[in-house]
């Protein structure tokens, strides 16, 4: 009974099962879908799962150490998203396809 | 003071040749003859300044550079390395003249050229064993670019990039090498003299000796062409242009013997005997090995290269066999060979133009129509058989007698057989085939040097004729650094001989 | 005396070089200095005979011209009998050859080389005589070698010519690698190389050289037979007849070949110790002596054998030269140096006429050297008729020419020591008889064989005057003392004797020698006179048949080095450079830059192109990671 409570309580370990489920749809969406944009898109989400996590963290361990890193983790967000978003668009305008599968010039 | 002058000039003569636009090409060439003209006459002062029998380093220039880490600015020069720093600044004139050939970008090849002067006068004045490797890379990067761009024949990139490859690893593992000893003596300092003093006074731990000695000695023997480590030397120099031929096989290739002389016999004394012994085979190798090959080589080049070979297996020889006597013959054959090998590719470079190859077979009665360049190949290669009176003779005859003394008996009597022999049959039979003979109708346009280009090649012969006739000159000043860079070895050996009762 | 020795030994250099750096293009200067120099040395030499005399011999003076550690190499002099009595005669007969030259080199365009190239070898040559240690004999030995070879091939554009010098220096090369090897040995055991310190040293305690006394020996005796071409490295001389015949005359014949007996002579004290071996090679067990003796006796026979087949005049003198050296490397062997170096000097007398009496002829037919387009000579070239007739007789040894007394000493000797090396001698002796028998009446009598014999003329007196001097000197010289001058050099006491009683002297005291070798030299002389006076042609190849055959190729000695060490040289030059481009430079060096390019060829098929591989793969590696680390 004990611990279907503390099951029901929401403590950290709710938390960073959610921020796992999330980074976890994060890599697959990364590593299966095709298009530029949702690729990016579940980059964020990969990122904003481990800020979910930062967060948690620093609640619980009553330090605001986590939640700064938090602040950096949005910048850097911002500024790739800046860049990356940026490159999509140029490409889109160059009517070059924004198909992963198609961008293999790196290829031997 | 002087020594950072005379090592400076070329350097500044380098920026300098690259602020000149690129259509006063005669300018380049002027400041190229200038600086190294200058820096050679001021090596001189080098020559008659040092005092004969004073123990250390003399004409010394110490600057701090990175005091945290012991590293310095600091030149010097005692008898080991004064022969070598006023070669490299002759050979870098005679370079300097014969460079006329070019005549592509001469200022990238004039500020190169000049680099890589710089380089080589650097490499053996320092003291600091950083500045030691940092200038022979100096000088190396320069030889691999001007290979590739100004060099002969259709293989001069490969050639470029397999001399690069080669040297390249053989720094790299003499870094290592280096590192190791840094690190051994833990006294913070890349100081020479410095680390030589520390050693002396605690030996370094084995274990890193047994390591060390290896390391340098394989990366040291890779830079000089150490059998098997040699096949870069015959393409490289055939491929390369006169002056980077004749500063590489004259004066850089002596860096690696140079290294082995200051870096592993005074310093790693107790590990060295198993090695050295290994090395005296070695060198045997190299002389009879490579004597055999030059003996069928049908390029003048090839046989130079080989020839070159040969004569650094004398040189190996003289140091492995850890006798004062022996170890004054390696460094005079140092100096001696460092003129040359630049004899040898500045003919080279001459026969190349004037016939357009430099195939043996093709050639023939070239004396008639060259009386003066005819005249220099003859005592050349003379001189290279170990010719009396010429440099390479005393060298040889030193090392052998050196050997003998230290009861290495037959690596002297196979000595004897490589000097006096093998080197006359490669010899004798290229002039034979060059010199000798009818010339083809095919080269009935050679000429010879006009006054001007004369020059250089009687400076070598200079050289070379002044030691062999006045040999005192550089081993009455020899003495004290020569011993003291056996004193080490010596004394353990002392000291065995009084632990092992005799028989 | 310092100033006389050291102008004798420098100004030939000095002129050699005045010669190479400002001369070159004026042959008639050139020669005036090298003249000059060789003229003045000569001078000097004797005003040196005359001081050293006065003062007292040895006389020894040295510079330090090298000193590291224990080695000391010196510039030294050491005047004594033998080097006073060797200068003397270099000297002598090199200034006659010298003005010689200036005839028989008329109109050579490279005459100027040619005297730069003499006057080297004067240089070098005074080295060997005055040197007072072995390292610095070694130097002028190298320094003679390279004139020789200068000379030899002065005619560079002749193959023939070029080769010759080549192969020259080579074979000495060869017996210079015992010499080095020799001294380097005496230096180790002995720590000096100083003459007089190694005579002291020997004299005081003849075992100093330990195991190694006989192979130094024969290690010095190497760079003997190297230079005085005895067996086996003897080929090289008759070769080297290519060079201008003044200097197969003074190089060749006269003094630089004579330099190996010379060293016999210097080092004998060295030569002459009892047989010691290194253990390991103990049964060799005979003396370096008796090694001098046997090469000797076998190169005399050999080059006497092979003379008699001749058709070139100069190849007939060089192989005479090489049985004379055999002579006086034997008379060495046996222990008597002195009879050696008197028979150097009368030989250097009459020898050196015989090759400018040749040089007359050739330069007189227009330069045919083959004896059958000869003949007929008496009434054209008188003086040289009869100086060469001299030299004939001298060197065939009639009394009472100086050649009778000098070959007496060495045969008397040689019977004292053992019958087979007497009766070598003496065969010997009827063999140089019969061929030089065979050379004048066929080059000088009879009638003309050819069209240029008949217009020949005698030659300037620039050429006949020194022939006429070396003539003087080839009858007279059994007269000069210079047995008893030597005898005292190695501290026996000669008995003195007028002019008659010296004529006597070879029938007192061994009269069978005397009288054997008297013998041998009419024989000779008969057998050569009635084969060869009038012949048209050579009989004997008919009556021999493959005898004459193998006599006239020098019974293919130079065809067995060829097929033996210079095969072997050459396949092992050819095994390394195969070795060194296919092993050490194909497969070796292949194999690695094969070796990386093939992993490099590999690795980047590993380079997909698609971002979301290699994202998979850094998720997979990252979940590796974090596996092993959590687990750890």
């Amino acid at each position: 009974m004990e611990t279907f409570e503390s099951f029901l309580t929401i403590g950290l370990g709710h938390y960073l099962t959610v921020s796992v489920i999330l980074f976890c749809l994060g890599v697959l969406g990364l590593l299966t879908r095709r298009n530029l944009i949702v690729v990016y898109m579940s980059l964020e989400l990969m990122l904003n799962a481990a800020n979910l996590a930062l967060v948690a963290f620093s609640y619980f361990n009553k330090s605001l150490d986590g939640q700064v890193v938090v602040m950096l983790v949005v910048t850097i967000a911002a500024a790739e998203v800046a860049v990356g978003l940026a490159l999509i668009v140029s490409l889109a305008r160059k009517k070059l396809p924004v198909w992963v599968n198609d961008l293999n010039k790196l290829k031997y | 003071m002087l020594l950072t002058t005379i090592l400076l000039i070329p350097l500044l003569g380098a920026l300098l040749v690259l602020t000149i636009p690129a259509n006063f090409r005669v300018l380049h060439r002027g400041v190229a003859i200038f600086a190294t003209g200058l820096s050679a006459i001021l090596s001189l002062f080098l020559l008659f300044g040092f005092q004969t029998g004073v123990e250390g380093y003399q004409f010394v220039h110490k600057v701090a550079w990175v005091p945290s880490i012991g590293l310095n600015y600091h030149v010097g020069v005692d008898g080991i390395n004064l022969g070598l720093v006023i070669m490299a600044a002759w050979v870098s004139f005679a370079a300097a003249l014969v460079s006329y050939e070019i005549k592509k970008q001469d200022k990238l090849y004039y500020s190169l050229l000049l680099l890589m002067c710089g380089g080589v006068i650097g490499t053996f004045a320092s003291l600091d064993i950083i500045f030691f490797y940092a200038m022979h890379e100096l000088a190396l990067i320069p030889t691999f670019i001007m290979i590739g761009v100004w060099g002969r024949g259709e293989k001069r990139v490969y050639a470029a990039f397999q001399m690069a490859i080669y040297l390249s690893i053989g720094a790299m593992i003499v870094l290592a090498g280096l590192i190791c000893l840094y690190a051994g003596a833990g006294a913070k300092t890349f100081d020479m003299q410095e680390l030589a003093a520390i050693c002396a006074a605690e030996p370094m731990s084995l274990p890193l000796q047994k390591w060390a000695i290896p390391t340098l000695l394989l990366g040291f023997g890779i830079l000089v062409g150490l059998v098997p480590f040699h096949t870069w030397a015959p393409l490289t120099y055939s491929s390369a242009p006169s002056a980077p031929a004749m500063i590489h096989a004259g004066v850089l290739k002596k860096f690696g013997l140079y290294g082995i002389i200051r870096l592993i016999l005074p310093l790693m004394p107790q590990e060295l005997h198993p090695w050295m012994e290994i090395l005296v085979v070695m060198a045997l190798v190299n002389a009879i090995y490579c004597g055999f090959i030059a003996i069928r080589q049908k390029c003048f080049a090839m046989m130079c290269s080989y020839s070159s070979l040969s004569h650094v297996g004398f040189i190996f020889l003289g140091i492995a066999v850890l006798n004062n006597l022996a170890l004054t013959g390696a460094v005079f054959l140092m100096v001696a060979h460092g003129f040359l090998a630049a004899l040898l590719f500045a003919l080279n470079g001459w026969l190349h133009q004037q016939t357009g190859g430099t195939a043996m077979a093709n050639m023939g009665g070239l004396m008639q129509k060259m009386p003066f360049i005819g005249f220099i190949m003859s005592a050349t290669l003379l001189a290279g058989c170990g010719l009396p009176f010429f440099g390479n003779f005393v060298g040889e005859f030193l090392i052998l007698f050196g050997a003998w003394q230290s009861a290495w008996h037959w690596p002297a009597a196979l000595g004897v057989f490589t000097g006096l022999i093998i080197s006359a049959v490669y010899m004798l039979r290229a002039i034979r085939q060059v010199l000798h003979g009818q010339s083809p109708a095919e080269l009935s346009g050679v000429v010879d040097a006009n006054a001007w280009r004369k020059l250089p090649y009687a400076l070598l012969i200079a050289g070379l004729l002044a030691i062999g006739t006045w040999p005192m000159l550089l081993t009455g000043k020899m003495k004290e650094a020569v011993s003291q860079t056996l004193e080490p070895v010596n004394s353990l050996t002392v000291q065995d001989q009084i632990n092992t009762p005799s028989e | 005396m310092t100033n006389i020795l050291l102008a004798i030994l420098f100004l030939p250099i000095l002129s050699a070089a005045a010669i190479t750096l400002f001369t070159l293009r004026r042959p008639t200067v050139s020669a005036g200095i090298s003249i000059g120099s060789c003229c003045l040395t000569f001078i000097l030499s004797v005003l040196l005979y005359r001081g050293a005399v006065s003062q007292g011999l040895p006389l020894e003076i040295s510079f330090t011209w090298l000193s590291v550690g224990a080695l000391s190499v010196e510039l030294g002099f050491l005047v004594d009998r033998l080097s006073l009595l060797m200068l003397l005669v270099v000297t002598g007969i090199g200034s006659l050859i010298h003005i010689y030259s200036r005839g028989y080199m008329q109109g050579d365009p490279s005459n100027s080389r040619y005297f730069a190239g003499l006057s080297i070898f004067m240089f070098s040559m005074t080295g060997i005589i005055l040197a007072n240690n072995l390292l610095m004999i070694f130097v002028f030995w190298e320094m003679v070698g390279l004139s020789s070879y200068l000379l030899i091939g002065f005619w560079m554009t002749k193959p023939s010519a070029a080769d010759a010098g080549k192969k020259a220096f080579l074979c000495n090369r060869i017996g210079d690698t015992g010499f080095l090897l020799g001294i380097i040995i005496l230096w180790g055991t002995l720590g000096t190389l100083g003459f007089s310190q190694i005579n002291s040293l020997l004299a005081a305690n003849p075992a100093a050289l330990g195991s190694w006394t006989t192979l130094v020996g024969l290690l010095l005796f190497c760079g003997v037979v190297g230079k005085s071409a005895q067996f086996p490295l003897h080929v090289w001389l008759p070769d080297a007849m290519e060079g201008p015949t003044p200097v197969s005359a003074l190089i060749h014949a006269a003094t630089m070949v004579a330099a190996g007996v010379y060293l016999l002579a210097r080092a004998f004290a060295i030569f002459s110790l009892p047989a010691a071996w290194p253990e390991s090679l103990a049964w060799f067990n005979f003396s370096a002596l008796e090694a001098v003796a046997f090469t000797g006796a076998l190169t005399a026979l050999l080059a006497a054998l092979i003379a008699v087949q001749q058709n070139d005049i100069k190849r007939i003198l060089a192989y005479s030269t090489l049985s004379q050296l055999g002579y006086m490397v034997m008379a060495v062997g046996i222990a008597y140096p002195v009879a050696g170096m008197y028979h150097l000097t009368t030989h250097a007398f009459f020898k050196a006429l015989l090759f400018l009496g040749a040089g007359s002829v050739i330069v007189a037919l227009h330069h045919e050297q083959n004896i059958w387009k000869m003949g007929g000579l008496l009434k054209r070239m008188p003086i040289t008729f009869f100086t060469f007739l001299v030299g004939t007789l001298a060197l065939c040894g009639v009394p009472p020419l100086s050649g009778f007394f000098s070959k007496d000493a060495i045969i008397a000797q040689a019977f004292s020591k053992s019958t087979c090396l007497g009766t070598i001698s003496v065969g010997v002796a009827f063999l140089t008889t019969f061929y030089m028998g065979r050379l004048f009446f066929v080059a000088f009598m009879g009638k003309a064989r050819s069209q240029s014999a008949e217009k020949s003329q005698e030659t300037p007196p620039v050429m006949t005057y020194p022939l006429i001097l070396l003539a003087i000197a080839a009858v007279f010289a059994g007269f000069w003392n210079v047995d008893t001058w030597m005898m005292r050099h190695y501290g026996l006491e000669p008995e003195s004797a007028g002019w008659f009683a010296k004529l006597l002297y070879p029938f007192e005291h061994a009269p069978m020698a005397a009288l054997l070798s008297l013998a041998a030299v009419a024989c000779g002389a008969v057998l050569a006179y009635k084969l060869y006076y009038n012949a048209k042609q050579d009989v004997l190849p008919s009556q021999l048949g493959s005898v004459a055959r193998w006599l006239k190729d020098k019974f293919y000695l130079d065809e067995l080095y060829e097929n033996t060490l210079i095969w072997c040289q050459d396949k092992f030059a050819l095994v390394c450079d195969k070795f060194d481009r296919w092993i050490i430079g194909g497969a070796l060096v292949g194999t690695v830059y094969h070796g990386v390019e093939l992993i490099g060829r590999l690795w980047r098929l590993s380079q997909t192109g698609s971002v979301q591989t290699y994202a998979a793969i850094f998720v997979f590696g990252f979940v590796v990671l974090a596996y092993w680390v959590v687990n750890w």
